[in-house]
């Protein structure tokens, strides 16, 4: 089995309940894989309830990225959130965990 | 080509000044920007100028102008920053007072303000503007009665009248952050105010650099083991030229690097659709954007492209939205895991018999899954396992019940199941601001620049 972490490297953040989560691939044949495997609904599963809303993805071609918008994903958002990660800083890291197979 | 150096001087309240301190003195930059404002800051700054109407900006802004005016004066280096907050006014007065103690005589202080609605809200409600919530559709009068401020994120106009007018130094308050940067590029540069290409292209730009050291090497997860010297770390210092491109770098003899890897990663940070990056100033699309490595520390911004600035801005308004009440306690083995449940059934009862009442409550093992929760991440079930912390908070509507969490937590050291520790100490009772995000046409906000000049 691999991991997202495999192909991967990531960032996330906030903008009121709306956590985003971008992952860059480490090279071209891995945002292949990424854009085939890591998709809008994996995503969704794979974080559980934690994410209440949609998720959407956008493509980065250029820089090999993917960017998750998961809304509803932080608790009312950072200001109200009773969550450690309120800001979703280490969003990413746990998507980076999400197995994809092996590639 | 004509160009123009920005350096990022601050990413948030709080951050570091020393960056900012060492770029001024060796880099070669012609402004210094900096960004003090969050989501929750500005309804902070507002608590604290209802309380006093002398405060309700970032008071870093003047240790931090204490570090680098003098230099910034001496070379020619203009500042721009949102430190002004919920108060710019109050901000301008102080930044003068401490040019006049340094003896900076002929520097011109500008102060932008027109963000600031929270005195129209009724005005604007009036005129059928209707302040919805753009996330739920919630009509304004859900919350109206504990609204505490409302800012508008206003664009770069206000800054590059100030520029114009030959200011040295400019205090805004809300104004969105990549406006910081954009001002000077647009005086500089010549940029019409619907050159939408090239705005958003400044823009695209700004983002990749507003965050500091996050740009710069700073949480890089592509290889933080190699980022070399993460304590002396430098912000970034780009070079925006006419075309709308850029050379990101960072100070002189400072930690981190400035890669693609480094500059993909704060690109992707806090962006919805990459393709309509929206400010008030354009939309910006980044999503064909191209990084390329052009030096040791250098990286290439371009490809970016730009559309008309959105006809509504957004708002930034904040609620009061109670209080959170917080205890924390540590289980050891045997039965670590089990006791944890038992401390945490101890404390429901505690609540109870004090009349405790909370809208919200949660429940994190720290070192298990306190950064995803229990929706993610299964909570323990290792019977072996030599400790468990646990971690409770509830937002409560009073502050007496907030306050309530951690002294019925206190009665677990020696009332409650063996083998508790780390109770720790009262944390402060947090008061906490729901944001109501709506918008607001854009022909209802005019902004205000008025400039000081420093006399003896």
């Amino acid at each position: 089995m691999s991991r997202v972490w495999d192909l991967a490297h990531g960032r996330s953040g906030d903008k009121g309940d709306v956590c985003n989560i971008g992952l860059i691939a480490r090279s071209p044949e891995a945002y292949e894989t990424l854009c085939r495997e890591v998709t809008a609904e994996r995503v969704k599963a794979h974080f559980g309830e934690l994410i209440k809303g949609a998720v959407e993805r956008y493509e980065l071609p250029n820089i090999r990225a993917l960017n998750f918008v998961c809304r509803g994903a932080l608790n009312g958002g950072g200001t109200l959130s009773l969550r450690s990660d309120h800001l979703g800083k280490v969003m990413y890291t746990w998507l980076l965990r999400m197995e994809i197979g092996d590639v | 080509m004509k160009s123009v150096k920005l350096g990022t001087g601050l990413a948030f309240w709080g951050d570091s000044i020393r960056p900012a301190i060492e770029m001024v003195e060796r880099a070669d930059i012609d402004y210094l920007c900096c960004d003090h404002l969050a989501e929750l800051t500005m309804s902070i700054l507002s608590k604290q100028k209802s309380k006093n109407p002398d405060l309700g900006y970032t008071t870093d802004i003047i240790p931090f102008l204490r570090g680098v005016v003098v230099k910034c004066r001496e070379r020619g280096i203009r500042i721009i920053s949102n430190a002004g907050g919920a108060n710019p006014e109050s901000c301008g007065r102080q930044v003068v007072a401490l040019c006049q103690e340094l003896g900076l005589y002929g520097t011109k202080v500008a102060v932008v303000t027109g963000d600031d609605i929270m005195d129209r809200i009724d005005e604007l409600l009036a005129d059928g503007i209707a302040l919805e919530n753009i996330d739920t559709g919630r009509p304004l009068s859900d919350v109206r009665d504990r609204v505490t401020q409302a800012n508008v994120y206003i664009g770069c106009e206000g800054i590059v009248e100030a520029l114009e007018q030959g200011a040295d130094i400019v205090i805004c308050g809300r104004v969105t952050d990549a406006a910081l940067y954009l001002g000077p590029m647009r005086h500089e540069l010549g940029w019409a105010a619907d050159d939408w290409a090239m705005l958003g292209a400044g823009t695209g730009i700004a983002h990749c650099v507003e965050c500091g050291g996050q740009a710069t090497g700073g949480l890089y997860s592509g290889g933080w083991q190699d980022m070399p010297r993460l304590p002396s770390l430098g912000y970034p210092v780009t070079t925006v030229f006419e075309n709308g491109e850029a050379i990101m770098s960072k100070s002189p003899q400072t930690g981190g690097s400035v890669t693609v890897g480094t500059v993909s990663e704060q690109l992707v940070y806090e962006v919805l659709d990459p393709a309509n990056y929206l400010t008030a100033d354009s939309t910006a699309d980044v999503s064909q954007i191209k990084l390329d490595q052009v030096g040791a520390d250098q990286v290439r911004i371009s490809n970016i492209g730009g559309k008309p600035a959105p006809a509504t801005l957004k708002v930034n308004m904040g609620y009061r939205a109670g209080f959170v009440g917080e205890a924390q306690f540590t289980y050891t083995w045997p039965d670590a895991v089990k006791k944890a449940k038992a401390g945490l059934e101890f404390l429901a009862e505690r609540l109870q018999q004090v009349g405790f009442s909370a809208e919200e409550e949660r429940v994190e093992y720290i070192g298990v899954n306190s950064m995803w929760g229990p929706e993610s991440v299964p909570d323990p079930d290792d019977a072996e396992l030599p400790e468990v912390v646990v971690r409770y908070a509830a937002r409560c509507m009073t502050k007496d019940d907030a306050r309530k969490v951690f002294t019925e937590s206190v009665p677990l050291y020696n009332n409650g199941p063996a083998g508790a520790s780390g109770i720790g100490t009262r944390p402060p009772i947090k008061e906490l601001f729901g944001i109501w995000p709506c918008m607001i046409p854009r022909e209802f906000i005019t902004q205000s620049v008025e400039i000081t000049e420093v006399q003896p």
